[in-house]
């Protein structure tokens, strides 16, 4: 690893108070941690030292704001991520979406790199489900949005992805859901087609209503204890009765409020609205 | 005086990661941070293993979770374990680090910060150079950094490399590191 970037919590929190004061974007409830590598992360990927070129160029720069709000967010590195909770989806849950009147709602909050997105495509795809369930996609910036569609996919990405799709025993060759050439493959942009895109702000606003499942993978790490409150608060104010919510495997949905969530698969993360 | 100790291993670390822990007392004072490579897949068997003689309980903690004394936290699998502010463990699924999710560097970095000069960081047997970078960090932290022995290693680059990165306080045998752990209590 070459001598990365590393900034101090003072510049942190000097980017988070320029993102509130000129954007009006509060990220004061995330992991200061976590958003400490972001924020070094699109420092080096722009090629600039200190945190102070940053601050000038969110300063004076409204465009590249959107392009770093992308950046801040971690992207799912793998398709089938987990694969034990795919299958488990496909063999136990999936059943329960096919309704005889009106289709049932799948959202995704936050995607990032369109890795989940296209891996739940491919799921119902291969169930024979495309058409009777509608997927939301949520993302929060619009660079996210053209980066998901765009369909874009890492060589090393696919490699590892089609490994954990083996595992998921998926019932086609997993090269075959790309198109192009490496290094340029990309995500077969038939596949979300009928994916309904909406714009989220950082809490989750303008959630989606009588949603049956929610995929909230890996996404409360990056948050504060409260903040994560308040998020599950907004997912169960979403789900219909007895609706589903799968977080990732090491996250822990808080108990005791309100708006109970009922983990009922331990193995999985799955959660059950109560 | 020291608040925590960070281990960091991969291939030939295990056994000697047993070492360490069965020799702990169940009052052990201190948490004792994992941060061991691991098969991706493989999510029950390798916490298990590790408790079967470790003298304090081994975890893999979930993200948030508080960090207590006389505890020991093994890095879950593809997830980055990070020590953050209000004492506790942070998980992240950021891109692997030279090709490993969980990364010793990240952890070590992290508890450097966290922990300053009162960590003990130890680097042991593995075949690639993480965590040479995260044991420099807790060396400039001040903390106290111990190297196995690379003769003494299954695999001797990792510790080679740590080497090369930090002039380090110990470079011990796998007997001496167990008494020195022992010897904070």
């Amino acid at each position: 690893m070459t001598e990365a970037i590393e900034i101090g919590i003072v510049d942190t929190r000097n980017i988070l108070k320029l993102l509130l004061e000129q954007y009006q974007y509060d990220f004061s409830d995330f992991s200061l941690i976590s958003l400490k590598r972001r924020i070094e992360q699109s420092i080096q990927l722009h090629s600039m030292r200190y945190a102070d070129a940053l601050l000038s160029r969110l300063n004076d720069d409204k465009s590249f704001f959107d392009q770093f709000l992308h950046e801040l967010q971690v992207e799912t590195t793998e398709m089938f991520r987990d694969p034990s909770l795919w299958r488990v989806l496909r063999d136990e849950y999936l059943q329960q979406l096919e309704k005889p009147a009106g289709n049932a709602k799948i959202w995704l909050p936050n995607c990032v790199s369109g890795d989940e997105l296209y891996t739940l495509c491919i799921v119902l795809h291969e169930y024979g489900l495309s058409e009777k369930v509608q997927v939301i996609a949520g993302y929060q910036s619009d660079y996210s949005l053209k980066h998901i569609q765009s369909g874009f996919t890492r060589s090393n990405i696919l490699e590892i992805s089609g490994e954990n799709y083996k595992r998921y025993q998926g019932k086609n060759n997993f090269p075959d859901y790309f198109i192009g050439e490496t290094p340029s493959q990309r995500k077969n942009p038939g596949f979300f087609e009928k994916v309904q895109f909406i714009r989220h702000g950082l809490n989750l606003e303008d959630a989606p209503r009588g949603v049956d499942l929610i995929l909230f993978r890996n996404k409360m790490i990056y948050y504060n204890p409260p903040l994560a409150e308040k998020i599950c608060g907004t997912l169960w104010d979403s789900l219909n009765p007895s609706g589903y919510l799968v977080v990732g495997i090491k996250e822990l949905v808080p108990q005791g409020g309100s708006k109970p969530l009922k983990l009922v698969n331990e193995h999985e993360s799955i959660y059950q609205k109560k | 005086m020291y608040r925590a100790i960070i281990i960091g291993g991969s291939a030939g670390s295990f056994q000697v990661v047993i070492k360490i822990l069965s020799s702990l007392p169940r009052s052990y004072p201190l948490p004792v941070f994992l941060s061991l490579h691991r098969l991706k897949h493989v999510r029950s068997g390798f916490v298990e293993a590790l408790s079967i003689k470790s003298g304090i309980p081994v975890v893999e903690p979930f993200d948030k979770e508080l960090i207590k004394p006389g505890r020991a936290y093994l890095a879950p699998a593809n997830y980055h374990m990070y020590l953050d502010l209000g004492n506790r463990i942070a998980l992240s699924t950021e891109p692997p680090v030279n090709h490993s999710r969980p990364s010793i560097d990240l952890s070590f970095i992290t508890a450097a910060h966290a922990y300053r000069s009162k960590l003990v960081g130890v680097i042991l047997s593995g075949a690639n150079r993480d965590g040479a970078l995260g044991l420099k960090k807790v060396k400039e932290q001040g903390g106290l950094c111990i190297v196995q022995d690379p003769a003494a290693c299954e695999v001797s680059t990792m510790t080679e490399a740590a080497l090369q990165a930090t002039a380090v306080d110990h470079i011990f045998k796998v007997e001496e590191i167990v008494s020195f752990l022992m010897k904070l209590n």
